[in-house]
């Protein structure tokens, strides 16, 4: 297992994407430590994961809250012991034109989507600079980080911020070893994206379908690994070949 | 259980270097691989190497450029293992030169090797593996310099460049397979293997220059890139395609 005895922090783990990422991680032998606004959600994701023969820990987190970021740090050290890969996967998704937009709610997307991930950052460089053994760090960020999307002016500010903190990270970090890189996902099917028709987003699509959160756990797990320890700084886009059309 | 278990692989370059690591590695993971390349003693060391590590190979001589030899070397592909799922794209060529001191022919061979190999590999690829009717995952070995520019590799940053820009074409015609075929491309950075120490000396004080200047402080090693193509072979890049990716030590982010 090329996880064994390592640590793995997800923001945002108690479903969709995050919950297959903590699953995945598991599964590969971390002990994840899983974040969330939901103690029901998070205890389920820790019980999947302990059935399956994993280890993992549930910390009630929001991510605009500074003392929830004390508190998962803290349990994951109490826990897990150490950070090896952490994941700012947490993410609000809401579609708005700009002119119906008011000021609080950008701000509000503004503070989940980029601040927070910001924090994230911070806060896992910290941790894995205790052991001093490098790690990676990944942030979610979206196709919409890379493509214009209307109703999305806010959302994508917000994950191109996060594109190129991701870069600027590495370039900071590289010489620590500790990688930064950012995931792309076009449609996957989870909550954030049940308000879209499937067959309209799989139009949308080259291949002819959305994607399953499993496959950009995958993706999440061979960036944690290392096997990707000669990447960072890197754009991995999962979106079935939306972008390209 | 391997990732790559029960697909059958063709990697053209594969007498030495990321072509070498990746049959070695490809191997281990379950594939069964036709090697190819132009230097048929290295090619039977790899062959060697790959079922050493438990892997099944067939090396085959072969000029990507040349059309005849890839329809041998899919033929190779078909009789031999039963049909084909995976082309890694990744023989070429490198020759640092200033601009006004190529000549055409030297532009033309890049563009040869580097350009119409990868084309051909793609052509013939998308057509074998849709016939097996597996799905399946092609990838084409660009560079960082298909993403950036370096000074003397005008036409070696062509020939990447286009090969990034055919890959999302590629990519487009594969999805419409049907079950699809994915077409990626991979964008190493310096990785240190006979290309690059042919061109600038096989000296450990250059590679700790390139470590240097490279933000995880280290040169890439082939096996690197080899992981890389597995990921991106693999049913765990099952909602990748037209995707660049980058596998450089963070020296293209800035």
């Amino acid at each position: 297992m090329e996880l064994a005895g390592k640590g793995a922090v997800i923001t945002g783990g108690t479903r969709g994407i995050g919950k297959a990422c903590a699953i995945g991680l598991a599964r590969a032998g971390a002990h994840v430590v899983v974040s969330g606004r939901s103690d029901a959600d998070g205890a389920a994701v820790v019980r999947e994961i302990e059935a399956g023969g994993g280890r993992a820990t549930f910390a009630h987190q929001d991510v605009r809250r500074a003392e929830d970021w004390d508190r998962l740090m803290e349990t994951t050290l109490r826990t897990a012991g150490r950070v090896d890969a952490f994941v700012a996967n947490a993410g609000i998704s809401f579609a708005k034109t700009a002119a119906e937009m008011s000021l609080a709610e950008f701000r509000d997307m503004i503070a989940v989507n980029l601040e927070a991930v910001f924090i994230g950052l911070q806060r896992a460089t910290t941790a894995i600079r205790a052991h001093g053994e490098g790690g990676s760090i990944i942030l979610m960020s979206s196709i919409v980080g890379k493509i214009g999307a209307p109703g999305y002016m806010h959302y994508g500010a917000a994950k191109a911020g996060v594109r190129l903190m991701a870069k600027a990270a590495a370039l900071e970090l590289g010489p620590e070893k500790i990688r930064v890189n950012s995931v792309h996902p076009g449609f996957v099917r989870t909550d954030m994206t049940a308000e879209f028709p499937e067959d309209f987003m799989a139009s949308l699509t080259p291949l002819g379908r959305i994607g399953e959160a499993r496959e950009i756990a995958d993706a999440v797990v061979f960036l944690a690994s290392d096997r990707s320890k000669f990447m960072t700084g890197a754009e991995v886009v999962l979106d079935g070949g939306l972008i390209v059309r | 259980m391997g990732r790559l278990e029960g697909r059958v692989a063709i990697i053209t370059g594969a007498t030495r270097g990321i072509g070498r690591a990746a049959a070695i590695a490809f191997g281990r993971e379950g594939a069964a691989v036709v090697a190819t390349g132009r230097d048929d003693s290295a090619g039977r060391e790899t062959e060697r190497l790959a079922r050493a590590a438990g892997g099944r190979c067939t090396f085959v001589r072969q000029d990507v450029a040349s059309e005849a030899d890839w329809g041998a070397v899919v033929d190779v592909a078909i009789s031999t293992y039963g049909g084909l799922d995976i082309v890694i794209n990744n023989a070429g060529v490198f020759q640092v030169k200033p601009l006004t001191e190529t000549s055409a022919e030297e532009w033309r061979q890049s563009q040869s090797v580097n350009l119409d190999g990868v084309w051909l590999g793609v052509k013939y690829g998308l057509d074998a593996i849709a016939r097996t009717g597996r799905g399946g995952s092609i990838v084409n070995v660009s560079s960082l310099m298909g993403q950036v520019g370096y000074p003397g590799a005008v036409a070696y940053c062509a020939t990447k460049g286009a090969v990034t820009g055919l890959t999302k074409s590629a990519a487009m015609e594969g999805a419409l397979c049907k079950p699809p075929i994915r077409v990626n491309s991979l964008h190493p950075g310096v990785i240190w293997t006979e290309m690059i120490t042919s061109q600038f000396g096989d000296d450990a004080a250059l590679a700790d220059a390139f470590a240097a200047d490279t933000p995880l402080r280290m040169v890439g090693r082939a096996e690197h890139m080899a992981d890389a193509l597995v990921f991106l072979a693999s049913d765990e890049s099952s909602y990748m395609t037209g995707a660049e990716f980058t596998v450089d030590g963070g020296r293209g982010a800035d």
